[in-house]
């Protein structure tokens, strides 16, 4: 931990920076993870990120518009073919069948019955 | 005259009948695609081409270009007939410096593009171009200019139909725009403003043409093409297709074809196509097809905003475009792309003289911040601006679902619907049962002493008292309710009786429509 005095348009700060993960002091092993929050600058509003970054080469299926999971008809592991009905989401007065954009395996599904979803969030990765 | 004069002519033609030589004709061929004047002789009647400026050559002397010589300029031009009408098309020749446009080339396309308003015919331009001929600078640019300024001067007088059956990048791509329909070939085909090398050195994003500007991307994502078709031959057979649907020019009527489909024909499936749960889907494509001539519809843009169905279709032997919303796909909503895509269909139909029908079942505007961000009120104000400032017959057939805006921006009687229609299973209301009774029975519901018994039983009410098309029945918004079975011939009869249709708007230079 290091002090610094530092004046900024002629007011004086105490400001004390801890120096993370350098060469010369090795960090404690579970800090890292927790530091680097405290150090960043409190930035604009960040935007909502997408709940599931879909996994590089899956074929992610995402919610066309916001609404609620009514009911979902696959399972982890099952194959399903290019069209096959994989969710129902109730949105704009509809119960909407959401397809398999192409066929392949349920690698997984990141949705429940009942849930509310926003246009866009991933609910089912194909593989 | 001599023999020898008239020898020395064929000679001539032959030359340049073989474009870039056999050896670039076997590559085009090899590629998938054919020649320029192999591409004319299938869009006209058989016999009917007749080529213009064969002869024409450039006359620039850039670069050693002096010597070059350039059969055809590198497209071929001319006028001929499809099924009978007369149209005119150019087709660049890529077999000929890659069909790169300079001076002399653009001119040849502006002296049919001329021509064809002149006599108030269609044009057809088919695109397989290396871009700008370098070497020929501002004179080539100045020809793409020329080719522009003529695009707009024409449209809404004369169709202008573009095809895209090779490369067509940077400015070459302003001119398909500027026209009433894009083909794309698939595979073949791609259009952009900056091609995926200057992509890569300026946001060193990795792309390839295809997904960058494929047929398939213009056809789903951008929206820029109406139709994607497999191959030329394909290609060409839908162009003359959709020439058959559209008049020549803005003074007449689109071409009326003898029917042997029943004008009266009843159609008992209609009373029970729509699911028992109005929250149940079903495919609108089903509801067209059992109505118009023969079943038979073309779809423009079938792969963009699938929520609303743009498409052209006979009814009793005449033209009608027809849109309607798909409640299969985001439950037939009204969303951005929906509204660029429809008004656009509108305003074509509009300029020439093809009756409107409009299928609706729409829930309302589809809610969410990147609509909202993205516009949904300037673009959505389109729907409404072109339905509206349409003078042709517009009729409505409401058949489930038509909630507060956007049963507006479906061609409501306020929008000057001529004859709307609803089935008995309409819903015509300011919103949805459920909102409605939440906020009109507020207090109803809080002070009772079971709220959701209260709440499902207000639901209820309110759903048989207004989510009906009585209520705007009662007040004259919709003309009639009508059996689902008799749709066809009640249609039949409205555009019948709306042939005679004259509206007179006041004079204006043009109108400003939110772009």
């Amino acid at each position: 931990m290091k002090k610094f005095n530092i004046t900024v348009n002629g007011n004086a700060y105490e400001v004390e920076v801890e120096e993370i993960g350098g060469a010369s002091a090795p960090a404690p092993v579970a800090r890292p993870a927790v530091a680097p929050r405290a150090a960043a600058p409190k930035a604009a509003p960040k935007k909502a990120a997408p709940k599931v970054a879909a996994p590089a080469g899956g074929n992610s299926v995402t919610a066309p518009m916001p609404g609620t999971i009514l009911d979902i008809k696959v399972n982890e592991g099952d194959t399903v073919e290019s069209g096959q009905v994989l969710l129902i989401l109730e949105a704009m007065k509809m119960e909407n069948e959401i397809m398999a954009p192409a066929g392949g395996k349920v690698v997984s599904i990141h949705t429940s019955k009942g849930a509310s979803v926003s246009a866009g969030d991933v609910l089912i990765v194909l593989g | 005259m001599a023999n020898n004069k008239i020898e020395d002519l064929r000679k001539r033609r032959e030359t340049i009948n073989m474009g870039g030589g056999v050896k670039r004709i076997e590559k085009q061929h090899a590629n998938g695609k054919l020649t320029a004047r192999e591409r004319m002789n299938l869009l006209f009647d058989e016999g009917t081409f007749v080529e213009l400026d064969a002869f024409v050559k450039h006359r620039c002397t850039n670069f050693g270009m002096e010597k070059q010589d350039n059969p055809g300029e590198g497209v071929v031009t001319g006028y001929g007939m499809v099924d009978g009408r007369l149209v005119y098309a150019f087709a660049q020749d890529f077999t000929v410096v890659g069909g790169s446009l300079g001076e002399m080339h653009a001119a040849k396309i502006c002296k049919v593009q001329e021509n064809a308003l002149k006599v108030g015919a269609p044009i057809v331009g088919m695109n397989d171009s290396g871009g700008a001929r370098i070497q020929e600078a501002v004179d080539a640019l100045s020809g793409y200019g020329r080719i522009f300024y003529n695009n707009t001067i024409a449209s809404g007088v004369i169709p202008q139909i573009s095809v895209i059956m090779g490369p067509c990048a940077g400015g070459a791509v302003y001119s398909p725009a500027l026209t009433d329909f894009i083909y794309m070939v698939d595979k073949t085909s791609q259009m952009f403003i900056t091609g995926p090398q200057v992509i890569k050195t300026v946001t060193g994003e990795e792309v390839t043409a295809e997904a960058l500007g494929g047929a398939m991307t213009h056809n789903s994502v951008s929206g820029c093409a109406q139709f994607i078709d497999a191959n030329d031959e394909e290609c060409i057979a839908q162009i003359r297709r959709l020439l058959s649907f559209l008049p020549s020019n803005n003074m007449e009527t689109a071409p009326a074809f003898e029917t042997e489909d029943d004008v009266n024909r009843l159609i008992p499936e209609l009373d029970d196509i729509l699911p028992d749960n109005p929250n149940k889907p079903y495919d609108m494509l089903d509801v067209i097809g059992k109505i118009v001539d023969d079943g038979d519809f073309y779809e423009v843009q079938p792969h963009f905003a699938k929520n609303i169905i743009t498409c052209f279709a006979r009814i009793n032997g005449e033209s009608v475009g027809i849109i309607a919303n798909q409640p299969k796909f985001l439950a037939g909503c009204l969303d951005i792309s929906a509204s660029d895509k429809s008004a656009r269909f509108i305003r074509t139909c509009d300029a020439y003289n093809i009756p409107l029908l409009n299928i609706v079942d729409v829930p309302g505007f589809l809610p969410g911040t990147n609509q909202e961000y993205g516009g949904i009120i300037r673009h959505g104000a389109k729907m409404l601006y072109a339905y509206s400032e349409a003078t042709v017959p517009k009729v409505t057939l409401i058949v489930r679902k038509a909630y507060g805006g956007s049963y507006l921006a479906m061609c409501s009687k306020e929008l000057g619907a001529d004859i709307v229609m609803a089935w008995p299973s309409a819903e015509i209301a300011v919103m949805g049962p459920q909102g409605a009774a939440n906020i009109i029975f507020r207090n109803d519901i809080k002070n009772a002493q079971n709220p959701a018994e209260e709440r499902a039983k207000k639901i209820a009410e309110y759903t048989a008292e207004f989510a009906t098309p009585y209520k705007a029945a009662e007040r004259g918004y919709v003309d009639d309710v009508i059996e689902p079975n008799a749709s066809r011939p009640r249609l039949v009869d409205a555009f019948n009786m709306l042939a005679s249709k004259r509206e007179v708007r006041p004079a204006k230079k043009h109108g400003n429509i939110p772009l």
